[in-house]
């Protein structure tokens, strides 16, 4: 047990915190701007699960993994398109949109899967080589922190910097206010003669591209290989990050981190030899998505047309 | 539906007479709405012809191979209503939540919660009493455990407005891991290399209704809670005010419903007869628990309640048809190696098509003719 | 009357030629035609639902003609959207404002405008602001959420909002809704000095004594036509109802009044938090008598929807006691609360009165159904429910084909017989009524207060909830004023005069005017 508290085993456990952070982190800052735009995406799940097959097929069959990424955010950000022509032009029940993009997700991601992929029992799945970390010159160096943070994939250190961005981009631009405005009063836009719908439209397509990309990580990234419904969940929690981050940049990091820190402790406790069940380790955020659901529950910062379809004519 | 592009008028400005419009209906019969549903099914059975010819195979010979299978003879025929059985009912869980505006994705893990509640009930008093009782305490098992998965994101929706469909989905992984923690533990079955319960005693075993196939009891007690479901909805008062909350909860407050009444209660009974599922399935058919014993059947009771119409009638015609494509996609796959998963892949499908042909229906094109 | 003007430019700022619009079904706009000349009051007359709001929309640029042409300041003008109409100068002043609550004014004004660059920045559209703000002395924070500000105020953001594109046409759409009688006469001074600085304004309303006080030229719509255009000092308010309404109007409907009986219902010193929690009733008392119809008036936002909800039964109450006969019915289920014989009319019939997409029949039940006369044991019993229904389809000539109709496709007039009967049928004691008359054309409002009336000859004390102060001139036998979850005066209807209710309205004289209980 005294291997619990050494700084070899807590470095590795933060910098594990940051990695597994890192897939729910972009897809949450994804339903971040999709839903200050107004729209509740329920799919999100589903396009990280098509990002991650996607990716790996791409990345299998060219030996590229940036190809790979490249062709999971393309196919999130088609996917999101869709959704917003089902939920911004066609008005549709935007909840029932987003499970229909999951269930067609899962189906056809395992269908896409097995036809390319005779490794029917998971024995042996087919692996490709992943990306490897990226340390940052001279920063890598510094003790604890070094490993921490300056020795993580690219793709982690471009979702830690979207945070950032997002905040600049919703409070500082213009485009962001506006879209503020429409997550909140879509008529009061329309009436100033904004083109909200294009607005939804590129907002609800990032977040696909963010869920795409969170995806790509998954297979690319963290493990090199693909299983049927290897997100497992991440997309539900990334929304739910949205939701008791208070759609603020930088809870929904903190959140994501507080997730990875399990993630992470349950791995390190494993590695370690502590004698846990594992499944009660596995199943526990989930767990914690609730109690943290409970417990937050001011959520004034919602934006107040948020899954309300906007009709210009009353009639 | 506006268009938002400018129509050019001639040098002066005057904008000639429409001839043909885009207008919504006044409202939207019986009729369109099975129109729409056809209209999806015509859609998506285009898209599954695609994807059987990217697997490689010829559509003729895998449409042939999949409606024998469905009904080419009475053992498949039997199999059709075996499969569709235990997505009857969560289709109509599903509709029972979803009529009060409750979205309960969480049937899948009340489906597993009840089977888990079933062999347990089973594999304590198995040895104890008769069949004629130990099916019905093992029905009233599941109805329990399913009750409570499905009751607790309903208790936390009234009590604390939390969102019931992430907390469902949370807590399908939940009981997963439970599952196979408890298989890998307490539950396991000494005798076998498997990760598996051992297997549910002979007097817990549901009878074939039809010698020689695998139909059982469960497809009677299924057809049963179709016919409840209506009465239930259409016929007492708790089921005008769970509709009431459904569609419009602020008024169904003014009138004296407690609404966060109706929340728990909807939800448990949602979970109860997910739950039934499994009390159903696994009896019926595989009689021990392992870790695939979950196998969709919670999301494709999304799809059949919404085919459905969130009508118990519906529902069952949706199921019955899930059950004939299961069935055929499987023979499918022997003829012709087209992946069974093909089946997920045809639900999502249908659902998004369903979703669009139901707006589009809403509109109609008229002759305007305006006389100036 | 100030209706005294400079004189109007000759040639016309608008010029309409038959439009139209058309929906599934009504012809909203027919063939209408008239011209708006540069700085004047031009009026739009007409009752609920004569197409007036449907014409503004083309105005604006919200919705587009099936048919005719918009000529604006010398040129056609076809608009795809509104910006189209506000880079012309055409400025609008919704009814509903359209305003994002959590942004402040100047985040408001300056989403749509077509200025910078990426970044925000919101210097320039500031100033402007206040340069307009100052130069009409509004009292207006621009820097605080919207939704922090009074009604009023919220109002006079959209006016800025409208004249900062540089508008050279105003107009407003049933401004006065929400506005105390002295913040109308306000209003009122400050349209005719923007009228008298060149500005043309088109005024949408129903009120004739708005026509009367501040238009120079009035335009009737009825059904969806254009039937006359007139200078207002050409005509007289008798005279613009006929018109508007195609026949004899009543002004005062008939009211031999009973002499109210003992007192009915008693609300003692009521406390009440708003959905945000903060307080919204600080200590309401009033008295409401057997066969009276107590009027209540004040702006909205003062505390009457909780107030409602209260006394139906649907809100908690903090302290205070809510009297019927003696007995307290605060903090009472609203089952409780109609049993012993107090019943409510919603304000809005379609999110607080009916479920939409229920049947006549559900939609009459509501709230009784789980009586015996409804439901036996866990059943309900549906000859009973529909011979109820056929009833009272019959009594309060509900129009619709069967009385299992869902209730979607009925008129507006319609759905409030239907949430009229629902509670009326239960031959309540006591009968509260909030906008009831909202949204109605003249006939439906016509047989709702006809109803109301009956009620109260039948002896049952009604509370009359309105921002009609017509509506409450004329109905009620006493008036008290709402202001800040209190009431803060009780008139003899007899005695009151629009001046002195204004002035409670407001907040004035608190304490002073009036009789206190």
């Amino acid at each position: 047990m005294s291997e619990l508290w050494d700084v070899a085993f807590i470095a590795s456990l933060l910098a594990g915190m940051v990695r597994l952070a890192t897939p729910i982190l972009l897809a949450a800052l994804g339903e971040l701007i999709t839903e200050r735009a107004g729209i509740l995406n329920l799919g999100v799940e589903g396009m990280m699960l098509t990002g991650a097959l996607v990716g790996f097929l791409v990345a299998y069959g060219t030996g590229s993994l940036w190809l790979g990424t490249a062709a999971a955010v393309l196919c999130g950000g088609l996917l999101g398109l869709l959704m917003a022509f089902m939920a911004a032009t066609l008005k549709v029940d935007q909840i029932l949109v987003g499970l229909a993009l999951n269930l067609l997700a899962l189906g056809s991601t395992t269908f896409a899967y097995r036809l390319a992929f005779k490794d029917v029992g998971t024995q042996n799945p087919t692996t490709i080589s992943t990306f490897g970390t990226v340390k940052v010159p001279g920063l890598a160096d510094i003790p604890l922190l070094g490993e921490v943070l300056f020795s993580q994939h690219a793709l982690t250190y471009l979702a830690l910097l979207v945070v950032p961005a997002a905040y600049f981009f919703l409070y500082h631009t213009k485009y962001g206010l506006e879209l503020r405005g429409i997550g909140d009063n879509p008529r009061a836009v329309d009436m100033r003669g904004v083109a909200y719908t294009r607005r939804q439209y590129a907002a609800v397509a990032f977040g696909g591209m963010m869920a795409g990309l969170g995806g790509a990580f998954l297979t690319l990234a963290a493990s090199g290989l693909f299983v049927p419904d290897i997100s497992a969940g991440r997309g539900w929690i990334a929304i739910a990050l949205v939701i008791f981050g208070n759609w603020q940049p930088v809870w929904i990091m903190f959140g994501a981190l507080f997730f990875g820190l399990i993630d992470s402790f349950q791995l390190s406790l494993q590695a370690v030899g502590v004698d846990v069940p594992h499944e009660l380790l596995l199943g526990l955020p989930y767990l914690l998505t609730i109690v943290a659901l409970v417990l937050n529950r001011r959520r004034t910062q919602m934006p107040l047309s948020l899954g309300i379809p906007y009709y210009r004519e009353s009639r | 539906m506006t268009d938002g592009q400018p129509r050019t008028g001639d040098a002066t400005g005057v904008i000639p007479l429409r001839r043909w419009k885009i207008e919504k209906r006044p409202d939207v019969g019986a009729w369109l709405q099975f129109l729409a549903i056809l209209l999806a099914l015509a859609a998506a059975f285009i898209v599954s012809a695609a994807l059987i010819t990217i697997a490689g195979a010829d559509v003729g010979k895998a449409a042939l191979a999949a409606f024998k299978g469905a009904f080419g003879s009475l053992k498949s025929f039997a199999e059709t209503l075996l499969q569709s059985t235990p997505i009857l009912l969560t289709g109509l869980a599903v509709t029972v939540a979803f009529r009060a505006r409750l979205f309960n994705i969480g049937a899948e893990g009340q489906f597993l919660a009840g089977a888990m509640g079933a062999v347990w009930v089973s594999l304590a008093f198995g040895d104890a009493l008769p069949s004629g009782l130990l099916i019905p305490l093992t029905m009233l098992g599941a109805l329990a455990t399913g009750g409570l998965w499905g009751g607790i994101p309903g208790l936390l929706r009234a009590r604390y407005g939390t969102s019931e469909i992430i907390v469902t989905v949370m807590m399908n992984f939940v009981i997963y891991f439970l599952l196979a923690f408890l298989l890998g533990d307490v539950w396991r079955d000494p005798s076998s290399f498997f990760l598996q319960t051992p297997r549910m005693p002979e007097a817990a075993h549901l009878p074939k209704l039809i010698a020689g196939t695998r139909l059982h009891l469960g497809f009677i007690v299924a057809l049963a809670a179709a016919a409840l479901v209506y009465v239930l909805l259409w016929r007492t008062a708790l089921g005008y005010e769970i509709r009431a909350v459904g569609i419009n909860a602020t008024a169904a407050t003014y009138k004296g419903i407690d609404v966060a009444k109706i929340t728990v209660l909807v939800m448990a009974l949602s979970g109860a007869i997910a739950g039934l599922s499994g009390a159903i399935e696994i009896p019926g058919l595989h009689q021990r628990l392992t870790l695939d014993t979950s196998t969709g059947v919670g999301f494709t009771g999304i799809i059949i309640a919404m085919l459905g119409r969130l009508h118990p009638l519906g529902v069952v015609l949706a199921a019955f048809f899930f059950g004939a494509s299961v069935t055929g996609t499987s023979a499918m796959q022997i003829a012709t190696g087209v992946p069974v998963a093909i089946n997920q892949a045809i639900q999502g499908i249908i659902l998004i098509f369903l979703l669009i042909t139901d707006v589009l229906v809403r509109y109609r094109l008229r002759r305007i003719e305006v006389h100036v | 009357m100030a209706n005294s003007r400079s004189p109007a430019s000759s040639e016309a700022l608008l010029s309409i030629e038959h439009l139209t619009k058309r929906f599934p079904q009504v012809l909203a706009n027919d063939d209408i035609s008239f011209e708006v000349r540069r700085g004047e009051i031009c009026c739009l007359l007409g009752e609920n639902g004569a197409g007036k709001s449907t014409l503004a929309e083309m105005l604006y640029g919200a919705s587009e003609p099936d048919a005719g042409r918009i000529r604006f300041d010398g040129r056609p003008a076809a608009f795809a959207s509104p910006r189209d109409a506000i880079d012309v100068g055409i400025g609008m002043v919704h009814q509903h404002f359209a305003l994002i609550p959590t942004l402040t004014a100047v985040e408001n004004v300056f989403i749509g405008t077509r200025s910078g660059g990426l970044l925000l920045d919101l210097n320039q559209t500031r100033r402007r602001l206040e340069e307009l703000r100052d130069s009409y002395q509004i009292e207006l924070d621009l820097g605080v959420p919207v939704s922090e500000l009074s009604v009023g105020q919220q109002q006079w953001v959209e006016i800025l909002k409208a004249l900062h594109g540089g508008a050279k046409l105003l107009i407003l759409d049933e401004p006065t809704a929400v506005l105390t009688p002295q913040e109308t006469g306000k209003l009122f001074a400050n349209l005719r000095r923007m009228r008298d600085d060149g500005l043309s304004i088109i005024f949408i309303t129903h009120k004739l004594h708005e026509v009367m006080a501040v238009s120079d030229r009035v335009i009737v719509l009825r059904l969806g036509k254009l039937v006359n255009a007139i200078e207002t000092d050409a005509t007289t308010r008798e005279q613009l109802a006929r018109i508007m309404v195609g026949r004899e109007v009543v002004f005062r409907v008939d009211n031999r009044r009973m002499e109210p009986g003992e007192v009915l219902l008693e609300v003692k010193g009521v406390h009440a938090v708003n959905d945000k929690g903060r307080e919204a009733l600080h200590g309401v008392g009033l008295t409401l008598r057997r066969g009276e119809i107590l009027g209540l008036a004040g702006v909205s936002g003062n505390g009457q929807r909780e107030l409602f909800d209260v006394l139906v039964g649907v809100r908690p109450t903090a302290a205070g006691e809510i009297l019927l006969e003696g007995r307290n019915l605060a903090n009472r289920s609203s089952t409780y609360v109609a049993e012993q014989g107090l019943c409510g009319v919603p304000e809005d019939r379609v999110r607080q009165g009916l479920v939409m997409d229920f049947r006549v029949d559900e939609n009459l039940i509501l709230g009784r159904h789980r009586d015996s006369r409804f439901s036996r044991g866990w059943l309900l019993r549906r000859r009973e429910i529909d011979a109820f229904a056929r009833r009272m389809i019959d009594d309060y000539e509900i129009a619709t084909p069967t009385a299992g109709q869902v209730v979607r496709v009925l008129s507006g007039g319609n759905l409030q017989k239907v949430v009229m009967a629902r509670e009326l049928a239960r031959e309540p004691k006591c009968l509260i009524v909030s906008q009831p008359t909202r949204g109605l054309d003249v006939g439906a409002t016509e047989y709702v207060r006809r109803r109301l009336l009956e009620e109260r000859d039948r002896g049952a004390g009604i509370l009359l909830i309105s921002e009609d102060l017509d509506e409450i001139l004329n109905l009620a036998t006493r008036i008290a004023v709402m202001f800040k979850g209190q009431i803060v005066g009780v008139l003899d209807a007899e005695e009151a005069t629009v001046e002195a209710i204004g002035l409670l309205m407001a907040g004035v004289h608190h304490g002073a005017a009036g009789r206190l209980q």
